[in-house]
């Protein structure tokens, strides 16, 4: 960026939607348009493709425009963008952890209730769509899938280590999170390579989502800094720190995708969706894996849903999608192609779902393994600031983990820290 | 980038007036506005606009997608409070002094060498410091990225070869500003490089002839002809260094993008305009995104200034 322009591009850009759009009508309610196309806003990795695929091999009348922006952040910051002044798209898929902040202004997207999503509701998790419901009422997201959690371990390094390799055994290994560090360190001992990919992200944002309440109490307050279940996730955290069975190596580093075919760590919690990400990254290792239960119960870490901006131009079209494709038949069967999991609980018994056994991972049934993880989730409320709160609290244990933080000072740091960044 | 030659090229201000007057047709006394218009016009929309809209939006807590209140200069007492805008105020100078300084002096010394009259293959040379210029920031970043990976990367390999254990480039400060000024000095000096060789070759070849003759070696010809011709541009370099350096936005947001924006745990490599866009477009607080960028503006003038002041003041003592 060696521009001579002095104030920085990106403001400029952004400065310039917000004057255009300052200038342009306020139309609020899109309506009519063309039922015939749509555009639509994914992020990649997820594999929508496949959805649209499906829905067009059954109506080659129409025609959806899909975009994959990028990440679920870019995603979301080039939605905000659109909304504040561009050209908005008829759809968009919004990860979970984006979504308290549309939530907050649902003046900007179609209230799903006036298409009838008011009588489709029931068929999702009650506590998934609450997530997309403003304080009005307004229901301004259908949900495509939860991120139920697992974990997933090398059935040959546990082997190695002469830990049991079978599923059941394995789960019986970590009832707790104590049990799992103290696995960890068997693995240690036995083979002296690391046993878990990072704990910031394999062992907090784990445990810190199988709370009652989580960085905000039920009625909206913030109360990041004196939850004690919020500080006892964090204490074990640096408790498997402390126990040194961590690669230390951050998900979504390319480091990650490096370490995982090569067997430099034996486990990864894993959400539904990473399935496809491990499989992806580490193709040769196929068989090689199995997935275990998760320690300390039931838990969610992401999903997404699919929203109408209120300017779309085909908002019509976009709800035919999704009405169709987000029907508990359809999300079962995205399941079965794709792995994510449904929001639909109608299809949890379904044998098809129930099933499933996944080759990559030594033939687990992963349907029923993500199933059970959700349906014994106590939700809890997630406010404006959550996924700042949540990042904050990550950089402050990565950086114990790398060596530069201080264990005993790093809560306080970590809450001084998010008082800054959230001014509360 | 236009790249302003030497001041030789400026007509000296005792040329006629020609064209002064009212005695042209109306058409020919407007043709020139017509001809300079469009970027005007460009400018005043991309440019001009949006620049004071960012002046305007500094005094609001902006929420692109919801309310907009008016908080008068409040953003602005929040980032003197701030210690993450102080922290990336020094994150961004001293990657700029790290990256700038090693870049024009290889830049200088690459353009001496490549005026020399017997070297072979001058032109392929020439041309292939020109090769990371056009290289896609990005690619840069990426390969620059992995090759100091703590784990896997070429670096730490080479390292282990000599006994050295691994290093962690991106975690630790010093390693993380050390690994983008490599990125920015690789990409930048061989369009330095050029800008010098072009005002080296406007310096007669037999100024150096007439050196070798009297005997003077590589480095007197370097320190008592090149400096000297250069002089000049190299205040030109300083200045748009100075102000790229100070933007340093792509490599820190690609070294470390699986952090959210902070280039590493405890924001150790986060610059100024990083900071900036984590603000506006991380955490949606355009007003306070806006002050870092008025902020951010009144520290390139600032440096700008200064940089004039030294720069006539050299020229000064010159002739």
């Amino acid at each position: 960026m060696r521009l001579r322009t002095s104030p920085p591009l990106a403001l400029l850009a952004a400065a310039a939607l917000v004057v255009i759009s300052a200038c342009s009508p306020g139309s609020a309610s899109g309506g009519g348009g063309d039922p015939k196309s749509f555009e639509f806003w994914s992020f990649s990795g997820i594999d929508q493709q496949h959805d649209v695929d499906v829905y067009l091999r059954d109506h080659p009348d129409l025609q959806v425009k899909l975009t994959e922006v990028g990440s679920t952040t870019e995603t979301a910051q080039a939605l905000t963008t659109a909304i504040a002044g561009g050209k908005v798209p008829d759809l968009v898929l919004i990860q979970g952890d984006d979504m308290p902040k549309f939530v907050q202004q649902p003046q900007n997207f179609r209230d799903l209730r006036e298409s009838g999503a008011d009588q489709m509701k029931g068929d999702y998790l009650d506590w998934v769509m609450e997530q997309a419901t403003a304080e009005g009422g307004q229901i301004i997201g259908i949900p495509t899938d939860v991120g139920g959690m697992a974990v997933v371990y090398r059935t040959d390094l546990f082997a190695a280590a002469g830990l049991p390799t079978d599923r059941e055994s394995v789960s019986k290994l970590w009832p707790t999170w104590d049990a799992f560090i103290e696995t960890g360190k068997k693995y240690v001992a036995a083979t002296g390579k690391p046993f878990v990919d990072n704990a910031p992200t394999s062992v907090f944002y784990q445990a810190v989502n199988q709370v009652s309440q989580k960085y905000y109490d039920d009625a909206g307050n913030l109360i990041y800094d004196t939850n004690p279940e919020v500080k006892a996730a964090f204490d074990t955290t640096l408790k498997a720190l402390e126990a040194g069975i961590s690669a230390k190596i951050s998900f979504g580093a390319d480091a990650w995708n490096a370490a995982l075919p090569r067997g430099d760590f034996a486990v990864v919690s894993a959400p539904a969706w990473m399935l496809d990400q491990i499989r992806r990254a580490a193709p040769d290792t196929s068989g090689k894996w199995d997935v275990a239960t998760i320690p300390g119960g039931a838990g969610n870490w992401g999903g997404s849903y699919l929203a109408i901006p209120a300017r779309a131009q085909n908002p019509e079209a976009a709800w035919n999608y999704i009405k169709e494709m987000q029907s508990p038949q359809r999300q079962l069967e995205h399941f079965l192609d794709v792995g994510s999991l449904p929001t639909t609980p109608a299809v949890y018994d379904d044998p098809k779902l129930t099933g499933q056994a996944d080759p990559f991972f030594s033939g687990a049934p992963t349907g029923q393994i993500y199933t059970q993880a959700v349906l014994g989730i106590k939700p809890f409320h997630m406010g404006p600031d959550t996924a700042t709160i949540g990042s904050e609290f990550l950089n402050a244990l990565t950086n114990v983990e790398q060596g530069s933080g201080n264990p005993a000072t790093a809560w306080d740091d970590a809450v001084n820290n998010i008082r800054t960044a959230i001014g509360k | 980038m236009t790249a302003t030659l030497p001041a030789k090229q400026v007509p000296s201000p005792g040329a006629p007036k020609r064209a002064g007057g009212w005695t042209l047709p109306f058409r020919e006394r407007i043709a020139p506005y017509a001809y300079v218009a469009p970027f005007f016009l460009i400018f005043g929309v991309f440019g001009l606009v949006p620049f004071l809209a960012t002046f305007y939006i500094a005094l609001f807590e902006w929420n692109p997608i919801g309310d907009q209140t008016f908080i008068g200069v409040d953003n602005f007492t929040r980032m003197l409070a701030d210690p993450r805008f102080w922290n990336a105020t020094s994150n961004t100078i001293r990657i700029w002094l790290l990256s700038t300084i090693p870049q024009l002096a290889i830049a200088l010394v690459l353009a001496h060498v490549l005026n020399h009259a017997r070297l072979r293959a001058a032109v392929f040379f020439r041309m292939s410091i020109l090769v990371p210029f056009i290289t896609s920031v990005a690619a840069t970043a990426i390969v620059f990225a992995q090759m100091f990976d703590r784990d896997y990367g070429l670096l730490n390999w080479l390292l282990g070869l000599v006994g050295i254990s691994s290093i962690d480039f991106v975690q630790t400060v010093w390693g993380s500003h050390l690994m983008i000024a490599v990125m920015v000095a690789w990409r930048w000096f061989g369009y330095n490089t050029l800008l010098y060789l072009a005002a080296l070759q406007a310096v007669p070849r037999d100024v150096y002839e007439a050196a070798s003759i009297d005997g003077a070696g590589g480095w007197q010809q370097f320190r008592h002809i090149t400096v000297p011709a250069l002089r000049p541009i190299i205040i030109f370099t300083i200045v748009t260094s100075t102000i790229g350096g100070l933007q340093i936005f792509t490599e820190p947001l690609l070294v470390a993008r699986t952090t959210n924006l902070t280039c590493g745990a405890v924001r150790q490599c986060q610059t100024l305009t990083l900071f900036l866009y984590e603000q506006g477009f991380g955490r949606y607080e355009f007003g306070y995104g806006s002050a870092i960028g008025v902020a951010l503006f009144l520290m390139i003038i600032l440096i700008a200034a200064v940089n004039y002041l030294l720069s006539t003041r050299i020229r000064g003592e010159g002739r």
